[in-house]
């Protein structure tokens, strides 16, 4: 293969070297007129806001001049202009400025004197706690019982196996606050597990801590489902083939062979399970808006005091959303390092 | 000793059908067929992966039919290694120590792991991941940690595939010593024909699912039992016969070619000709079973020539090898009739086609 644009003075170092290469190359294709394209609607629509905008106005410039630098020592390979990829680029790039610019805004118009006092406010503890601590308990909940159901769809071949596959995918279709009601016939006070529930065993799943995680986990289980069904068809089954010839049970084998080489996707997978747990709103309102988790009180606000109320609180959210997306990034990054199988 | 008999296993697109088979401990029997006849399907049969529909499969008298792997003291090496890549090398070698019982300890379980080592010289490899190896040192772990566990029975699927040619015939011949050191009964699958010559046991051709001949590899390679099997040794001037009744004997007939058939014989039999075992002569000569030949073409092989020969009656061209001093002194030249004495050389394929 040729590799026109390797980074100089670096040791070619096999795959990833040439991995790493092919990234440059394609990085290069958009070049100095193409980046200054892109960030001309990131710049007006700094330009055209606050002060705070400025800031991060000139953050992009930084950015993109750092680009054009970085261009700047090819000469040779950037000359044909790709027309296409110029305007596929300009318009995507309005789309990255229309998720980037009310998060921006919720973040450097809000005091920070005022995402403190939130911080501080009991109510406002008490329902994050409640919400962290569900998503914790539906995320265990759902490795508990995702990852054997992972391990038999991705290992096992059986009538039915699309059946269940599609039964999986299920609850990301189903609009949330229906999933809500439907919950609620089965674990409400009158449901056909709910009501049993409450008569022998004293339990209430409707309106309680518990409801919260059954909604939670209803509406993420797939996401660990199918990522650790991902992990364990990515280890080659003759692995444990040959676990189980050294005399190896299949549960030691999996214990020992392909749990340790497909932890990194069950994290990935039981983090991105807690990340849509917390998340969730509709059906938690419906199947227990008591206790209120941060998205029901937040919904509450919001109906009771309004916009400006708000704002803080949804901005101390939104800190936290985004050093749980920081977390989801991290062990993304982790599962697409699983071990090769040598 | 390992029995197979009857074994069947139907898949929804493949099936192994009726394979029997008789391995004796301490045997080295190498299994060959083309890709997709079933080989790594029977290995994994044997090893407990899948179970049969039909059939028994006993290893020393004992039924392990429905036995799993673990339970079965089977060793396999696939092709491509298979280590446990988040394991050092002697991690992978003392695998399989923890469920031997009495389990050993720690201590020695590495002096074990070293004696392995040694003995498959990786010695300095012990502390280094998989991933670090080359595909030969991988594969010498690979081995050590079957062996590690003392299998009845190596499982060896086509292991030297996937290494360079001078790697594979040095491990080669280092796997034949081991088996011999160790008294291993081996079974090792491999589509490279020289490969099975090279290791020189008994020869088992599958093909599509069924166990087409067995035997010695040299017997197999002089005396295919069918057509599939010719071919696949690589066989060369295979005629298709006719069957005739010759005053109450019963012939196979191709051309001016034919060999009695014997009793058991269905289907169409077809005529095999060992190149190296016609003997030719001058056209002055006379033979029992000699053929009027033309020769047709000359082609220097490096030991000796083959000689195409056109025959009235045959559709292709009989080869024949013979030597350069021969054709020199006669003056053999293109055009020029010989006769050929056929009488040793005429193999009957008589189960049909397979």
């Amino acid at each position: 293969m040729i590799v026109p644009n390797a980074q100089a003075g670096e040791p070619p170092a096999g795959v990833e070297y040439a991995h790493r290469a092919i990234i440059s190359h394609r990085f290069h294709r958009l070049s100095i007129f193409t980046w200054t394209l892109i960030a001309a609607p990131f710049l007006a629509g700094f330009l055209l806001l606050r002060l705070y905008a400025v800031a991060v106005g000139i953050v992009a410039i930084a950015a993109v001049a750092g680009t054009l630098a970085h261009d700047f020592r090819r000469t040779a390979a950037r000359r044909g202009k790709d027309a296409a990829l110029v305007v596929f680029a300009i318009v995507g790039s309005l789309l990255i400025f229309f998720i980037i610019l009310p998060i921006l805004d919720l973040l450097f118009t809000t005091p920070m004197s005022g995402v403190l006092k939130m911080a501080r406010d009991p109510s406002v503890q008490q329902a994050l706690y409640i919400t962290l601590g569900s998503a914790l308990v539906a995320t265990a909940m759902s490795l508990l019982f995702g990852v054997p159901l992972g391990y038999v769809l991705a290992r096992e071949q059986f009538t039915g196996k699309a059946i269940a596959e599609g039964i999986v995918d299920l609850p990301v279709v189903i609009p949330h606050t229906i999933a809500g009601i439907a919950l609620l016939f089965i674990f409400g006070r009158a449901g056909v597990l709910g009501a049993p529930l409450k008569e022998h065993l004293n339990v209430q799943i409707g309106d309680s801590f518990g409801g919260i995680v059954a909604a939670m986990l209803f509406v993420s289980l797939p996401f660990l489902v199918n990522l650790s069904r991902d992990g364990f068809l990515g280890i080659d089954p003759r692995m444990e083939n040959v676990a189980r010839s050294l005399g190896a049970t299949r549960l030691e084998a999996f214990v020992r062979v392909t749990l340790p080489l497909a932890w990194r996707s069950l994290l990935s997978g039981a983090v991105m399970t807690w990340a849509r747990a917390i998340s969730e709103f509709g059906s938690i309102a419906v199947i227990a808006y008591y206790p209120k988790t941060i998205n029901t009180l937040l919904f509450e606000w919001y109906n009771f005091f309004g916009y400006t109320y708000t704002k803080p609180l949804a901005a101390l959210l939104l800190i936290v959303a985004l050093g749980i997306f920081v977390l989801l990034r991290a062990t993304a990054k982790l599962r697409r390092t699983q071990h090769d199988p040598a | 000793m390992i029995q197979l008999e009857n074994v069947s296993r139907r898949w929804p697109d493949f099936s192994i059908r009726n394979v029997t088979l008789r391995v004796c401990e301490g045997d080295y029997l190498v299994i060959v067929g083309p890709t997709g006849a079933g080989k790594t399907l029977l290995l994994e049969l044997l090893l407990g992966i899948h179970q049969p529909d039909e059939g028994r499969i006993l290893i020393d008298g004992q039924d392990m039919t429905i036995l799993p792997p673990e339970k079965r003291g089977i060793g396999m090496v696939y092709q491509d290694y298979v280590l446990f890549p988040h394991l050092n090398v002697e991690r992978n070698l003392t695998f399989g120590l923890a469920y031997s019982r009495p389990r050993p300890s720690r201590s020695e379980a590495s002096r074990k792991a070293a004696e392995i080592a040694h003995l498959l010289g990786i010695t300095h490899l012990l502390h280094r991941y998989p991933a670090t190896l080359s595909g030969g040192e991988k594969q010498r772990v690979a081995i050590g940690r079957a062996i590690m566990t003392e299998p009845r029975v190596l499982l060896l699927d086509e292991p030297f595939s996937a290494l360079d040619r001078r790697t594979a015939r040095r491990l080669r011949s280092e796997l034949r010593s081991l088996h011999k050191s160790e008294g291993l009964t081996i079974l090792h699958v491999t589509h490279d024909l020289t490969e099975a010559r090279q290791i020189g046991g008994p020869i088992a051709l599958i093909h599509e699912g069924e166990l087409n001949a067995l035997g010695a590899a040299e017997e197999l390679i002089r005396r295919p039992p069918n057509l599939f099997a010719a071919n696949f040794f690589g066989a060369i001037n295979i005629y298709e016969a006719r069957v005739e009744d010759r005053s109450g004997e019963i012939y196979a007939v191709a051309g001016p070619i034919a060999a009695p058939l014997g009793s058991g014989a269905s289907g169409t039999p077809w005529l095999m000709v060992h190149p190296d075992e016609i003997v030719l002569f001058e056209p002055t000569a006379a033979g029992i079973g000699a053929v009027h030949c033309e020769v047709a073409g000359l082609s220097d092989e490096g030991n000796y020539v083959a000689v195409q020969l056109r025959v009235s009656g045959l559709p292709d061209p009989l080869i024949a090898y013979t030597g350069r001093q021969w054709l020199r002194t006669r003056g053999i030249e293109l055009g020029d009739a010989v006769i050929a004495d056929l009488s040793r050389a005429i193999h009957v394929l008589d189960e049909a086609n397979k």
